[in-house]
């Protein structure tokens, strides 16, 4: 009996516990669908397309924030992509063990720097540096678009090159060593062996940094500058770059929040930028998972 | 002739983007480092601020971060422990709640932090009425990292020899007495590396904690639950590093941000031997 008894038990503990937790992640969901139906009542559709935010008169348009968030990710991937994949392929392919050991160290490391410390160095440092090299393009500051996806490319560097780097290991070694015994030089091993099967693996990688770059917060928030309702006059133009925006994370991150909290439609399109940078981010995570399974059962 | 050439300079190439990673970690701890130095003292760590950040030290802001460490480590631990003894053990044969765990962790492990940040501010703050409080803070700081944990732990647990349960089943133990004889204590390695990892993530954290849990001056030590903020490090940084003109709170800001990214490294050092080693045997395997 007393077996019994204390059987129960731990599973009993197993059980309350993981199923607070899974409670939680649904709550976390199911908080932002059901506080933003207000929202999706009162615009519609107009919430995801309309391009005008103003509060006070009721017009709820997250447009420029998706625009911004996309802008600012993309111009962090186009920058942190190349260089994050070209470093995981030297430090697995080219480097000795000793090195790459050195190498993963200090990678390891600058992923964990905070991001309120490169918000910091974005503020005081890399702002200036913007401002000072855009001069000829007569930018108002050094907050722009632009500055926010290079700090967020830094920021990403470390992500995209681990997790690339873990798809290139997961090829067998054998593999190479075939190429290399057909005569293939080491870089042509990487190209038409190594790469090509850990393209699955580095894809994830991507997306997966991708859907970091759009819920990062702190450090874009300090320098991009929060102006709302910016939009590109011709869709295509780069010229929004050079200039202040706003992204669905820095402008959930803002004071409004508090001012919303008070008006139940306010509050309820505050909850559905919330929801929309959550179902973005959900998608991409679950892609990247998705990936990156594939290229591990190979 | 031409093929050698290309691979000479394709591993430039490479070498390059390798050579600009460390560097940037190189640039930036100097850049905090050579700023912050001087900051440092035996009364920056032991004085409260003063003059809005310009005067005095950090001693609530750290001691606030290392309470909200210890609520999200006291709040993580065992839950992350549940969920995977649950994905280890009571699950073993159900393959398809199985998966579901492993895809509800990944999908949190991708929520982005301000998510919970807004999430405690409508749960914790404005419906179970507790104002700003620390506990609030330290149960989303907890929540966020809790993939982190299990994951670890998870692996762990998945990796242990056969022979060990087998044996133990063979001696007549209950499925309880072997998780807390034998699973627990010889996967407890992966519950350390995943908690020191996921405090290292934690520490740096401003999102979760800034409208639940954390002000920027005015807290010491709490005494309750409801209405009782602490300081913390990362939300010094963030609102100094807005209104930083004046030189004497710019030196403090950078010395702050230097004893962060103390915090943090220590964190990511002790839990990196069992790291690196875990991926140079996915290489070997």
């Amino acid at each position: 009996m007393a077996r019994r008894r204390r059987w129960s038990l731990t599973k009993a503990a197993s059980w309350t516990f993981s199923v607070v937790a899974l409670a939680g992640i649904a709550g976390l969901a199911a908080l932002f669908a059901v506080q933003s139906l207000p929202v999706w009542k009162h615009a519609g559709w107009g919430f995801l397309t309309g391009r005008e935010w103003f509060f006070r008169e009721s017009l709820f348009g997250a447009a420029p924030m998706i625009y911004g968030t996309l802008v600012v990710a993309a111009v962090a991937l186009a920058l942190a992509a190349p260089v994050g994949i070209g470093a995981a392929v030297f430090t697995s392919e080219f480097l000795p063990r000793r090195w790459r050991l050195a190498v993963k160290l200090a990678i390891e490391l600058l992923a964990g720097v905070p991001s309120v410390v490169y918000g910091l160095l974005g503020i005081l440092l890399l702002r200036n540096w913007v401002y000072d090299a855009l001069e000829p393009f007569e930018p108002l500051s050094g907050d722009t678009l632009l500055t926010a996806g290079v700090l967020l490319a830094v920021m990403l560097l470390p992500t995209v090159m681990t997790l690339a780097e873990d798809a290139l290991r997961g090829v067998p070694g054998a593999q190479r060593a075939a190429a290399r015994g057909l005569g293939l030089t080491a870089t042509e091993t990487v190209l038409h062996v190594t790469l090509p099967q850990a393209a699955p693996g580095i894809l994830a990688a991507v997306l997966l940094s991708l859907g970091r770059a759009l819920g990062e917060m702190i450090a874009v928030f300090l320098v991009v500058g929060r102006q709302d309702n910016q939009w590109p006059a011709p869709v295509h133009s780069v010229r929004p770059l050079l200039e202040a925006g706003q992204t669905l994370s820095s402008k959930l991150g803002g004071a409004e929040i508090n001012i919303a909290y008070g008006d139940p439609l306010h509050w309820a399109a505050m909850a559905g930028l919330a929801l929309v940078l959550l179902l973005l981010v959900t998608t991409l995570t679950l892609l990247g998972a998705r990936l990156r399974r594939t290229d591990h059962a190979t | 002739m031409r093929r050698k050439a290309v691979h000479h300079l394709f591993r430039l190439a490479t070498g390059v983007c390798a050579a600009a990673a460390c560097g940037v970690f190189f640039l930036i701890v100097w850049a905090i480092a050579s700023r912050g130095w001087a900051a440092l003292s035996w009364r920056f760590f032991t004085e409260q601020i003063r003059l809005v950040g310009a005067d005095g030290g950090i001693f609530y802001n750290l001691l606030g971060t290392l309470i909200l460490l210890a609520t999200a480590l006291a709040a993580s631990a065992p839950t992350a422990t549940a969920l995977a003894l649950l994905h280890g053990v009571y699950l073993r044969h159900h393959p398809r709640p199985r998966r579901l765990l492993t895809l509800a962790l990944t999908v949190l492990n991708g929520v982005p932090s301000i998510l919970f940040g807004i999430f405690g501010l409508i749960v914790f703050v404005q419906w179970l009425g507790w104002g700003k409080s620390w506990l609030t803070g330290g149960l989303l700081l907890g929540f966020m990292i809790l993939p982190t944990v299990t994951v670890s732990l998870m692996e762990r647990i998945a990796g242990l020899p056969a022979r060990y349960l087998e044996a133990a089943a063979g001696l007549g133990l209950t499925q309880s007495q072997i998780v807390r004889s034998v699973i627990l204590p010889q996967s407890v390695g992966g519950l350390v590396t995943g908690s020191l990892l996921g405090l290292a993530r934690a520490a740096g954290e401003t999102a979760p904690i800034m409208f639940t849990a954390t002000i920027f001056a005015g807290a010491t030590v709490p005494n309750g639950i409801k209405e009782n903020p602490v300081l913390s490090l990362p939300y010094h940084i963030f609102v100094l590093a807005q209104d930083s003109f004046d030189p004497a709170v710019g030196a403090k800001v950078w010395g702050t941000a230097l004893v962060l990214l103390g915090v943090v490294f220590a964190l990511s050092l002790l839990a990196l031997p069992v790291r690196l080693k875990a991926h140079e045997e996915a290489r070997e395997g």
